[in-house]
């Protein structure tokens, strides 16, 4: 069990707020942190990582990490921490990179493997594509068997199906070490597939604490197809209307009755919804 | 997921509005959507589909009722749920599925053999697939 209980003031983009958390995490937990950019995400992470001064207390099991009189530094709290932009040595190959955190050869060789880079284990960082380089950053921060690992939107750089094929060997990871592991993640695909608890922060406070589906899934009363949209036209077809809305990338088109274009006007921001039972799902090919 | 092939009778547009009948064995059904495929003509052929959950079943029925798609067809299985009940129906060799509530084909006293009306609004059948342009 990690218990974290911090407040700390910071200078945001709306000025001063308060960063107040007070929540426990369960061992071999995968939590997702999502929320606004300047929600205090990050310097969550940093708290945790002993990166950011702060009052309060995070004990990890029976051991303090964090309170009045007690404030372990980086080095000593046993975690792994991936950052967005990978961050390895660069003049250090892939297998250097690991075995500067801990000289154990054989965890290197098992991780290196499970992530499929063991034929790139004397290449230089420079060498290697944006996935494969988090690959390494990933294998390095385990390489300690932390005992909390946190990522700081690990994937966000990467295309679609690099993300993807991460995302599994995050999953195998986790399975496999069992590591508690705090994720900053903005892409509900992501969250709902990694992550098994969900804290949603709004300037510096937790507002949601759930699952991921009950979290991430949008819903308008009964209805379970929902999608937030501006309303850019309504026009007249014989005796119904037809409203053009933008959602996401793209446009759709919903038909309306003059009775429901009353309550719409040009430029509203919109909720467009329907039953679970009505769409259809085809099959598209990605390449 | 239900799925008819059947092919263009006719066509009726006001703007981009448009009332489109398929021919099936003889039978006619008729389908409103807005924007339609340049492709789709008369003498189309398609691939209808409609969500079971939109087919609604009549039995021994009587009197007028405003759906353009009134198919005669045999029950050929029923599953029954808990709440819901899945009707597999035959409509000229091809198969439809219906889900409706496990009360109402126990009211009905649904029984594999029955014929039956399936009932479908126009605005509930689309095309998924030109098959043949």
């Amino acid at each position: 069990m990690i218990k974290i209980d911090i407040n700390k003031k910071l200078h945001g983009s709306n000025g001063e707020m308060g960063l107040n958390i007070d929540i426990d995490i369960k061992d071999n937990d995968f939590v997702a942190l999502a929320g606004e950019s300047g929600s205090g995400k990050t310097t969550l992470l940093r708290i945790l990582a002993g990166l950011e001064e702060v009052k309060g207390t995070i004990k990890i099991g029976d051991k303090i990490w964090l309170n009045d009189k007690i404030n372990l530094p980086p080095q000593k709290r046993e975690i792994g921490f991936v950052f967005q932009d990978y961050a390895l040595f660069p003049n250090m190959s892939v297998e250097e990179n690991l075995l500067f955190v801990n000289k154990d050869k054989k965890m290197a060789n098992h991780l290196l493997n499970i992530t499929e880079l063991t034929k790139l284990k004397k290449r230089l960082p420079n060498t290697l594509s944006g996935g494969q380089k988090q690959r390494v950053s990933l294998c390095r921060a385990l390489m300690n068997k932390p005992k909390l690992l946190l990522m700081d939107e690990p994937l966000s750089a990467l295309d679609p199906s690099m993300r993807t094929k991460l995302q599994n060997e995050i999953l195998t990871l986790h399975k496999e070490f069992k590591t508690t592991t705090i994720m900053v993640s903005h892409d509900p695909s992501e969250i709902y597939r990694l992550s098994n608890r969900v804290l949603v922060l709004n300037q510096g406070k937790i507002i949601n604490d759930g699952k991921p589906k009950d979290i991430l899934l949008r819903t308008t009363g009964s209805q379970k197809f929902s999608f937030e949209g501006e309303l850019l036209d309504i026009k007249k077809v014989d005796v119904i209307y037809i409203a053009i809305i933008s959602i996401g990338q793209q446009l759709v088109e919903i038909v309306v009755t003059a009775e429901e274009t009353k309550n719409l006007t040009i430029g509203d921001i919109v909720n467009v919804s329907t039953k679970a039972f009505n769409p259809t799902i085809t099959y598209k090919k990605t390449n | 997921m239900s799925n008819i092939i059947a092919t263009v009778s006719k066509i009726q547009n006001c703007d981009n509005l448009h009332l489109v009948e398929f021919n099936f064995n003889n039978q006619s059904l008729s389908m409103v959507s807005l924007e339609l495929n340049k492709k789709i003509k008369i003498g189309t052929q398609v691939k209808l589909v409609i969500k079971p959950s939109h087919i609604t079943i009549a039995k021994n029925f009587t009197g007028d009722i405003s759906y353009s798609n009134k198919l005669d067809s045999t029950i050929v299985s029923i599953e029954n749920g808990k709440l819901l009940s899945s009707v597999k129906l035959d409509f000229f060799d091809t198969t439809l599925e219906s889900i409706i509530t496990h009360t109402a084909s126990q009211k009905m006293n649904l029984q594999v053999g029955d014929k039956v009306i399936a009932f479908i609004k126009e605005s509930e059948l689309s095309i998924s697939e030109i098959i043949d342009a």
